[in-house]
């Protein structure tokens, strides 16, 4: 993994009487063991990773526990974890995320909610919207209402949050229904504090065993013809049980204020947000209070319609704060007043945007364009526009002065191994001409980006293969489909490989063999060479290839940039029909830098010759055309000002954060590029060999150039 | 209820990798042992890597007694003119902020480092891509109500550590923070990870911040020529007949001449500017032109050929550089190997033409010319590569024979009699013309590129403008729009459809007539 969670982990041993502190996707880690979960499973990505990343470390506190934990292989497997344990007193989460994983969970989300749970399912999902988000912008809200699955959206803050977890596991007990609690891309990385309680052990769990399955029971299965009575279940039992159990149990909150003829309702995980719009107007403080009426939906789904109708009756204007499209919350507010024949007027899209998130600007200019049309008994509307305004003043002129800021988007890292597939694509292509490329989720999506620009479609997570079976038989030249072998494992093994080679397909497959799930943190999987238990797993890319069929097969060390160019160029020319696979093999390089770092450091200690290469670029003979930066892109490959003093445009420079990948000279050789680079090779604790080799060299070209020699003195 | 008391913001903009997590880590410990509620927020996901990011910090200076069990609401996301203190490992990233509101006059304090990463953007342009730093640095101080700009990326490097704890370090001598030095100090300490190199940046931050120092000038890399005793002649006849605006890039490229060459070939180059000398009076240029040519012309004599790169190579000064770079100590072992691919072309060069024209032609048939070429790295440490580079460089008393040369001074006597034209009809014409040399540099298929393009520009602008084809304020226009758009993309799409919008124009322009 990228990092250690060693602190995090002693923190999950936290009990009674203690104060936890950290971040808020540790502090559901640690909810979930106080809830006493039997397991945990999931998927990892941002911004859940973490969940799973420490229970892999906590392994010791788990055992103690009786609890289970395992990371999947897809969202999907993670889900059907669920589907099988709701027939026993079993609490169990999983983890993933959302919309994406919800996506690839549907399936097993669709049967396992129908039957009912009789130990509590959660499911912890990441909502992936706004800044900083990498997948598609949807709500995964759609999902808990078809399924009648209840949605938690907690209040940013770590007390609302575990207690949310604890509860979020009795309601799922109390209505029989699945739960899922979302927390967005912030909270998950929100620090706070809450007080600890002690773990506890499951009912059931790896101490305390089942001894075996109850009685068949048709009912307990999403099968017809019991299905047409669990959906009868659902709406008609379960909904209301959830209903009652949320106002029961008071997990939504209302913030009273004077300003009665008004209020806001909002999605439990915007509150602070709200709160603060509020204060920088005036009309609430640090702590929480507001002269504006709140209802804080910490259960974002089902609705409670008498807590809507109490919160609405003798109101006039309502404004429900509500991110990403549909307004699900809108829409079922407005209907429910509509049949209560409550008159308030409710307003939600429309002072505030449709799409994209409510960032502190949208909610101060949606919360002032709503105050304005409500105009409240008692407040000066004028003076909170015109307060407003003042703080939004200086905001043209400093955007207007920056406007052509050229965006940084994240890239490959220093030394990636599989930049260099991408400047060997670019070199093919300069040959064979361009081919429709279909990306994948990974780092290599990377590659979308400048330098590269490649990629003419992108679709889930291992469905690149998959996805170009429509281009290829319909287009000239063979597609390329890029698949990292976390995408491999995760699904494109089955949805790309085999539906190809069962079509008997076409077209290019180059898989990324960097050894894990490098994007989401460096997470072993499969094919890795480790596992968390220490072996390697034992699943092999290759030889699961060759064993479905695949015969075209070229294994390629990623930074050979020519024999890459040349194996790609042969794999678009071939006559032969079939899948052409290549695998493009080289571990990622942070992994590698971390290990190599660490033994390097131990080497130098104890005294022991350490070899430290890094490339750089002759500035006097670079002339500045960046060619090498278009084929490259590594981030410390970059631009500085030309020495010479005749020269404007700057020259390129490598840096001191510089791995010695290589590829520089690779790709100064592939693309017949200038003479500036170099590769100098530094030993440290040399031996006598390297001494006396390098006295002689010495010597005798200072006895060619006596300037030389000066250099050494 | 007090809505008038608030936190104190403090956002912080970063590069993915510069460990802005871990600052975050320190500034909310740091809090935490002070009994401070601090929250703090990021977006690590996707742009870990490099990318821009940002975390942000809240905290209330009161203790849980002075709050009385009240707990503070605190927001997740920076607003807009909200921000206290903008901490800014990069100079773009601290505009980032402010272009996107969140600094103000009234309130913000903004730590910013003068050094720059470059963005991809900037760093793949074919010629300069560079934002202007004056941009950056103008909207920083406009819209902060102070500012504190260093070079953390140089501390950080004088002081082998992460910039993270010279931000830090930053932090803690700004003087707006409500807990001193020691507190953050012990956080570093707390944390346990790489103290000392962390204390060391935390406190060359601390101290520079502290000195309120505006980032101290990087000083001047640029290696000029030395000087020369033979050409001392030569040079005070520079002085004393050239235009002040043109000398001191005239004597740079006399004495990078003789070096290239020998001082004859230095005297060419004088010779060669005579003309543009007196073109440039008589256009009033007041020299802009005589320079801009003056240094467009030693460039292009000093063209890169294999002899120049040979001599390059062995350089010492340039082992002196790369010993510097790398850090090596006395005696310390290292070797250095150069990428090199030398094709047909790089080999006739410094054939006689005699020689060169029939081997390239063949090639040129036969498609050899982009496909035959020797990818070698060469040890030029070691004395059989050095003695091979050693050789290439002992050709330059040859080189007027070679095939390269003879070339070179074709093209530079058409180039230079484009510009005297230009100039019989308009001083800024010939400026143009004189500045569209840049497109000419570097090495196979970019040189290539760029002399096509040049040819290219000539024909379809150059000669039109010269030949009155193209009206006058319009044609100097053309002429830096041509090059321009030549220097945006290496496949040469926007040239072309730039070159047919100004074919175009003078059609409508008839047409219209």
């Amino acid at each position: 993994m990228e990092r250690s969670f060693k602190t995090e982990v002693e923190s999950l041993k936290l009990g009674n009487g203690d104060v936890f502190r950290g971040e808020g996707i540790l502090a559901v880690t640690k909810a979930l063991l106080q809830s006493g979960v039997s397991y945990v499973g999931g998927y990892q990505g941002a911004p859940v990773s973490h969940l799973l990343d420490v229970m892999v470390e906590a392994e010791d506190l788990l055992a103690e526990l009786g609890v289970h934990v395992e990371t999947c292989t897809n969202e999907a497997s993670a889900a059907a974890m669920l589907g099988a344990s709701i027939n026993y007193p079993l609490r169990g989460a999983v983890t993933w995320k959302s919309i994406v994983g919800t996506n690839v969970a549907a399936d097993a989300l669709s049967n396992l909610s129908s039957p009912g749970v009789l130990g509590g399912a959660m499911i912890i999902i990441g909502e992936d919207y706004g800044e900083g988000a990498s997948v598609i912008q949807e709500r995964s809200y759609a999902y808990a209402m078809k399924s009648s699955m209840w949605l938690l959206d907690p209040r940013p803050d770590l007390p609302t949050i575990v207690r949310c977890v604890e509860k979020g596991f009795e309601l799922s007990e109390a209505s029989h229904a699945p739960v899922m609690l979302e927390l967005r891309i912030r909270a998950c990385h929100v620090t706070g504090e809450f007080p600890a309680s002690d773990n506890r052990s499951g009912a059931a769990s790896g101490l305390n065993k089942l001894e075996g399955p109850p009685r068949f029971d048709y009912a307990r299965l999403a099968h017809p013809p019991v299905t047409f009575i669990q959906e009868r279940l659902k709406v008609e039992e379960r909904l209301p049980a959830a209903r009652k159990f949320i106002r029961e149990q008071k997990l939504n909150e209302f913030v009273p204020g004077d300003l009665s003829d008004i209020g806001i309702v909002v999605m439990g995980g915007l509150t602070n947000s709200v709160l603060r719009a509020l204060s920088r107007l005036g009309l609430a403080d640090l702590y929480g209070q507001s002269r504006v009426p709140l209802h804080v939906l910490n259960v974002a789904y089902p609705l409670v319609p008498e807590e809507v109708r109490e919160f609405c009756a003798g109101k006039k204007h309502v404004l429900v704060v509500e991110e990403g499209y549909p307004d699900y919350i809108e829409q079922a507010i407005n209907v429910e007043l509509r049949k209560a024949d409550i008159q308030t007027r409710v307003t939600g899209k429309g002072p505030l945007p449709n799409t994209g998130e409510y960032s502190s600007e949208v909610l101060l200019k949606g919360v002032t364009a709503f105050l304005a049309q409500a105009k409240p008994a008692g407040l000066d509307t004028d003076e909170i526009v015109a307060r407003s305004a003042r703080i939004f003043a200086h905001m043209p002129a400093a955007a207007a002065s920056l406007r052509d800021l050229p965006p940084r988007p994240p890239t490959f890292c220093t030394g990636c191994p599989e930049r260099p597939v991408f400047s060997a694509i670019k070199l093919a292509q300069r040959e064979v001409g361009p081919t429709h490329i279909s990306a994948d989720i990974g780092c290599h999506a990377f590659a979308t980006f400048q330098p590269f620009n490649m990629g003419n479609s992108i679709l889930g997570y291992g469905m690149s293969l998959a996805s170009a079976a429509a281009v290829g038989p319909n287009m000239e030249k063979r597609p390329i489909a890029v698949m990292g072998d976390g995408g491999f494992w995760h699904n494109g093994v089955i949805t790309g490989v085999a539906s190809n080679l069962f079509n008997k397909g076409d077209g290019v497959l180059i898989v990324m063999q960097n050894g894990y799930t490098s994007a989401t943190g460096l997470q072993f999987m499969p094919s890795s060479k480790a596992s968390r238990a220490g072996a390697a797993p034992g699943m092999d890319v290759e030889k699961t290839l060759r064993s479905l069929g695949v015969t075209w097969l070229r294994k390629v060390r990623t930074y050979s940039v020519s024999t890459m160019t040349k194996t790609l160029k042969e794999a678009l020319r071939s006559a032969e029909h079939g899948l052409k696979v290549i695998i493009a093999d080289g571990e990622c390089q942070l992994a590698r830098q971390r290990r190599v770092r660490a033994e390097n450091a131990q080497k130098l200690a104890a005294g022991k010759r350490v070899t430290r290469t890094k490339f750089g670029v002759d500035d006097e003979i670079c002339t500045g055309d960046h060619s090498c930066i278009r084929l490259s892109g590594c981030p410390s490959l970059t631009v500085k000002p030309s020495p010479d003093p005749l020269r404007s445009d700057p020259v390129a420079s490598v840096i001191e954060s510089c791995v010695g990948c290589g590829l520089c000279g690779e790709v100064a050789h592939a693309a017949v590029l200038c003479p500036s680079f170099y590769r100098a090779e530094v030993v440290s604790n040399p031996g006598w060999r390297d001494r006396l080799l390098f006295w002689l060299r010495r010597r005798i070209i200072g006895l060619l150039d006596p300037r030389m020699d000066e250099a050494a003195a | 209820m007090t809505t008038s008391e608030r936190p104190l913001t403090i956002l912080i903009a970063a590069l993915g990798g510069e460990g802005g997590g871990v600052l975050t880590g320190w500034i909310v410990s740091a809090a935490d042992s002070l009994g401070y509620p601090v929250q703090s927020t990021s977006i690590p996901g996707v742009a870990q890597r490099t990318g821009a990011t940002t975390y942000y910090i809240e905290i209330l200076p009161k203790t849980r007694s002075e709050l009385g069990g009240r707990r503070p609401v605190f927001a997740l996301t920076p607003g807009i003119g909200d921000i206290d203190i903008l901490v800014a490992s990069e100079l773009m990233e601290a505009a980032r902020a402010v272009a996107a509101g969140f600094v103000t006059q009234e309130r913000t304090l903004t730590i910013a480092s003068s050094g720059r990463f470059y963005v991809m953007n900037e760093k793949v342009a074919m010629a300069d891509g560079r934002y202007d730093q004056n941009r950056l640095l103008a909207a920083i101080e406009k819209n902060s109500q102070r500012r504190i700009v260093i070079d953390m990326e140089a501390l950080a490097r004088q002081h082998g550590t992460m910039v993270n704890a010279v931000m830090l370090g930053a932090l803690a001598g700004c003087g707006r923070l409500p807990f001193g030095p020691d507190v953050l100090e012990s956080a570093i300490r707390a944390d346990g990870k790489a103290v000392d190199s962390n204390l060391r940046g935390f406190q060359a931050g601390l101290a520079a911040a502290r000195e309120h120092a505006s980032a101290a000038e990087r000083p001047d890399a640029r290696r000029r020529q030395p000087e020369v005793a033979d050409l001392q002649d030569l040079e005070d006849e520079i002085c004393a007949h050239m235009p002040l605006a043109a000398r001191e890039v005239v004597v740079e490229g006399l004495r990078r001449l003789a070096a290239y060459q020998d001082s004859a070939y230095a005297r060419l180059y004088l010779d060669r500017l005579a003309p543009i000398k007196a073109a440039d009076a008589q256009a009033g240029k007041d020299g802009a032109l005589l320079r801009e040519t003056a240094r467009h012309l030693a460039l292009r004599m000093s063209y890169e050929d294999v002899i120049r790169v040979a001599q390059a190579k062995i350089d010492p000064a340039r082992r002196h550089r790369i010993e510097r770079d790398l850090g090596v100590k006395p005696g310390q072992p290292y070797a250095i190997a150069e990428f090199l691919k030398p094709g047909i072309e790089e080999f006739c060069s410094i054939l006689p033409p005699i020689l060169a024209r029939p081997i390239l032609a063949v090639s040129k048939r036969f498609g050899w010319l982009d496909r035959v070429h020797v990818g070698m790295e060469v040890q030029s440490t070691a004395i059989l590569g050095y003695l091979r580079f050693r050789a290439l460089a002992a050709l330059r008393p040859f080189r007027r024979a070679t095939f390269r040369y003879k070339e070179e001074q074709a093209s530079i006597e058409r180039w230079l009699a484009l510009v005297a034209e230009g100039a019989t009809r308009s001083g800024d014409l010939a400026l143009e013309i004189a500045e569209c040399a840049r497109l000419i540099k570097g090495y196979g298929s970019t040189h290539k590129r760029g002399t096509q393009n040049f040819a290219l520009i000539e024909e379809r602008v150059i000669r039109p403008a010269l030949d009155g084809r193209l009206p006058m304020p319009r044609a100097a226009d053309a002429i830096a729009s041509a090059r321009t758009a030549a220097l945006t993309d290496p496949e040469g799409e926007t040239l072309q459809s730039c070159l047919a919008e100004i074919d175009a124009q003078p059609a409508l322009r008839i047409a219209a007539e």
